[in-house]
């Protein structure tokens, strides 16, 4: 604990300096009268609404307006009145603020000292515009989790100072309320309707710590290969159905089959269409997936699957061509598809997919709580049992793990 | 204990031991002229283990567990894919207890094999709609805020042989693309608050190192809310087979979107439509429609013992049942537990912590006499879900979606105490 005060300590003279150097004259006292509003106010990195609303940005914020808490009726009306808050606007707002804004719901009588009002104003004024960004950086300890490691973590968390000279931490007593109240027990599954909640304490949202590098332009084209069904992402290129039966038979027909009917449980890439309602369903490129974009995307960051990235964009815009000839949505084999005419493909079964309606099944409304007795008549009669794992039959599984295999009759 | 003399029969010294203790043996009977000890021999005899000290500290630098577990691992069904690099294995869930599956027996499932990388060759990327497009080293990652949560992980095609019936086996197969550990991590956010997240961000996709590129769109509440990039497992860096050193924790989603050896997230107004969200991890229902985006995991629940590879092999009297229960909606307010088939319920025991989005233990003491039972076990969620039947599952999708089959299984308990996987009515 003498160690954390050491932080802490070194964190308060820092942010005496940092205060001092941002508003010479006024927001270091500043940050002392602030004492007397930190029961309700929080402001810095991390700041959430306590009892009032958090005053990063309060200067040129309209009355009312901090998103996500409930102000008083009268506040909100200041606001939509016109009423800013600037360092004029503060000012008789602080030393009388029921006068001010009748009905606020703020409970402080108002600060009697004129410079105190003057300094809380140069202090929060720190933490508007240019001086937020500044101050949430220095939230460090504020952002870090409650843990033991905190004292050792401490100090790589604070920024480079060579280019933030004295940032400061969060004020102390908020630091010491997150360390007491870190000692949150394991809820305990057998005791409580509350469990749940994985012990955990805000860790500074919004906070910009400089960390990483901006990517160079390069690097984004090397890695950013994804192509969505509108387009973007297309590479400039182009290539034809033959040319993609070519480069099929000698990269892809040996697991997928002369003609995407697939070698093995290698997937089927062709055939299908009209299969979707039957008790076995063949699920191709042409007769379920959605979108041309996926194959295009798929084959050149995938496939070939023991050499993926080694196709030229030509080339799999001439694969995507030959996949689309298999599945006989383009029938001339003189065909070309290009980044130009790539959208205007569309597959077969795009209209048939639908977004997540599981809360609309029936076993989801039934929320009610469950049967526990007599709950089904009769005495319970096998109707399948479990094929022993190495006589399950052999055509029982497809492409993929997620497969459906064989049922037992 | 045969196989194991065997196995160690190289050791001069081993062999040493064995004749010593022949030769106390016969020297001991001889001398007392008496029968021996009545007892068990194991402890009427002074064993091997009691008698010569063992091997000293540091011999195993990485422990291992005991010799005497070696069954317990993750097994294949190799008739399920093509190849194993892009194939799964499954946890062996009646072989543990209490909540935390260990990192070595956590289920795999990889789309191009296990990427190795050095943690100092790996970058994150983020780009796209952000102020500031990012790369990351894992060093610049661990100066971010940490955050540790326990949440469970299933694939969404666990149980997805099971549509038509009762296949498997062993609830290995059954349920065992499953696991639950604590991960130590980045909140997402932080990350996207330190690029600058545009407000007509509204998805991200995320993508894998690995040779298949791994790659799922994710809703930005999603990812804003609770996700986590993770760096270890269970207090230690994150195994191969998990994706170390970097993969997304996306709490109560399917596992597929927990892209492992996670290298770029891009931000974007609209979701990508990948492979893996399209062909695959799609739920395609009876008239033809497939639903889309079925990212959240079902509350759902297995007794893991007793079951078909966990027989009881005591006989009748006092028998315990255990078995998990987890949700993608929260934590598992309550379990049942039948074992006559679903006629009768009563209610589990749930014990360990209670964590949202997290496998859940239960037990169910019973004193068994010795005839046929039908255990099934019924989880309730603190949002009010209730697990239900396979029936009432494909009386509305029928037997083709593959995906979220969240079911309750019925194990079949012979007289003779071998349990078998089975569906009834």
């Amino acid at each position: 604990m003498s160690k954390y005060r050491e932080v802490l300590a070194a964190g308060l003279l820092g942010l005496l300096a940092s205060a001092g150097s941002a508003s010479p004259q006024d927001a270091a006292a500043g940050e002392k009268v602030f004492a007397k509003c930190k029961a309700c106010h929080a402001v810095g990195g991390g700041a959430k609404h306590r009892v009032g609303p958090h005053l990063n940005g309060l200067i040129g914020r309209t009355a009312g307006t901090a998103e996500g808490f409930r102000y008083s009726p009268a506040m909100m009306k200041a606001g939509e009145g016109g009423l800013v808050w600037s360092e004029g606007t503060l000012k008789p707002y602080l030393v009388d603020p029921k006068k001010i804004v009748k009905g606020t719901k703020m409970a402080f009588a108002g600060l009697k000292q004129d410079a105190d009002v003057a300094n809380v104003i140069a202090y929060l004024a720190s933490f508007s515009q240019g001086g937020a960004e500044k101050k949430a950086q220095a939230a460090p300890a504020a952002a870090q989790p409650p843990s033991q490691e905190k004292t050792a973590s401490t100090k790589p968390m604070v920024p480079a100072p060579a280019q933030q000279p004295g940032v400061a931490v969060e004020p102390a007593e908020q630091t010491i309320e997150q360390v007491s109240s870190s000692s949150a027990e394991q809820p305990v599954a057998a005791a409580a309707k509350s469990a749940g909640a994985q012990p955990s304490q805000a860790v500074g949202d919004g906070v910009v710590l400089k960390l990483g590098r901006t990517a160079t332009e390069d690097e984004i084209a090397a890695w950013d290969i994804d192509v969505r069904p509108d387009g973007v992402g297309l590479p400039v290129g182009h290539g034809t159905v033959s040319q993609g039966e070519q480069i099929f038979d000698e990269k892809c027909a040996s697991c997928h089959g002369d003609f995407g009917e697939a070698v093995g449980r290698w997937p089927v890439l062709a055939g299908g269409q009209g299969t979707l309602q039957n008790d076995r369903p063949e699920k191709t490129i042409g007769s379920y997936w959605p979108y041309l974009s996926t194959v295009y995307d798929y084959v050149r960051r995938a496939m070939p699957f023991t050499n993926p990235r080694s196709l030229s964009n030509d080339e799999v815009y001439a694969l995507t061509a030959y996949v689309l000839y298999l599945n006989d949505v383009v029938q001339d084999d003189t065909f070309e598809l290009s980044n130009e005419n790539f959208t205007a493909v569309r597959l077969p079964n795009e209209a048939n997919f639908t977004q997540d309606d599981r809360l609309s099944e029936p076993h989801y409304a039934n929320r009610r709580d469950p049967c526990m007795s007599s709950c089904v008549p009769g005495k319970a009669q096998i109707t399948t049992h479990a094929a022993v794992l190495d006589v399950t039959p052999e055509d029982a599984g497809t492409d993929d793990s997620e497969a459906p295999a064989a049922g037992i009759e | 204990m045969t196989d194991r003399t065997e196995s160690q029969a190289s050791s001069r010294r081993q062999f040493l031991k064995s004749s010593l203790l022949g030769g106390v043996a016969i020297a001991g009977a001889a001398a007392s002229g008496r029968a021996a000890a009545a007892g068990e021999p194991l402890i009427t005899e002074v064993q091997e283990w009691n008698q010569y000290p063992g091997e000293g500290v540091g011999t195993r630098p990485y422990g291992q567990p005991s010799q005497f577990e070696q069954h317990v691992v993750r097994k294949t069904v190799p008739w399920l894919t093509a190849d194993a690099i892009s194939s799964v294995s499954f946890t062996p869930l009646h072989e543990l207890d209490g909540i935390i599956t260990p990192s070595g027996l956590c289920f795999e499932r990889h789309h191009g094999g296990i990427a190795e990388i050095n943690s100092t060759d790996h970058r994150l990327m983020i780009n796209g709609l952000v102020e500031k497009q990012l790369v990351f080293t894992m060093a610049d990652l661990k100066r971010f805020p940490r955050e540790n949560r326990v949440y469970f992980l299933e694939c969404a095609a666990n149980s997805g042989m099971e549509w038509r019936g009762a296949q498997l086996n062993g609830v290995q197969f059954t349920h065992g693309m499953l696991h639950c550990v604590m991960h130590t991590g980045v909140r997402l956010k932080h990350l996207l608050d330190e690029a600058g997240l545009r407000t007509s961000g509204k998805w991200i996709l995320a993508e894998g190192a690995d040779a298949s590129a791994m790659t799922r769109s994710i809703p930005i509440e999603k990812a804003l809310d609770d996700c986590i990039v993770a760096f270890a497992m269970n207090g230690e860096a994150l195994r191969p087979e998990q994706g170390y050193p970097l993969r997304l924790v996306v709490p109560g989603w399917e596992g597929n979107m927990w892209v492992k050896w996670l290298r770029r997230l891009e931000v974007g107004d609209q979701p990508w439509q990948q492979r893996e969200e399209t062909s695959k991890y799609t739920d395609l229902l009876p008239n033809g429609k497939a639903r889309r985006f079925t990212f959240s995991m079902d509350v759902k629940s297995v007794i893991t013992n007793p079951s078909p590879q966990s027989p009881i092999t005591h006989g009748k009297g006092h028998t315990v049942l255990t078995g998990l229960a987890w949700s993608g909606a929260g934590a598992i307010s309550r379990v049942d537990i039948s074992i006559d088939g679903g006629r009768n319920w009563k209610t589990a025991r749930l014990d360990g912590p209670s964590f949202s989005k997290a496998l859940h233990r239960f037990y169910h003491e019973f004193d068994w006499d010795g005839s046929e039972l039908f255990l099934q076990s019924r989880a309730m969620d603190d949002q009010g879900f209730i697990q239900p039947t396979k029936d009432e599952l494909r009386s509305v999708r029928g037997a083709n979606s593959i995906y979220h089959n969240n079911g309750i299984q019925t194990w079949h308990v012979g007289k003779d105490g071998v349990v078998e996987n089975v569906e009834i009515s």
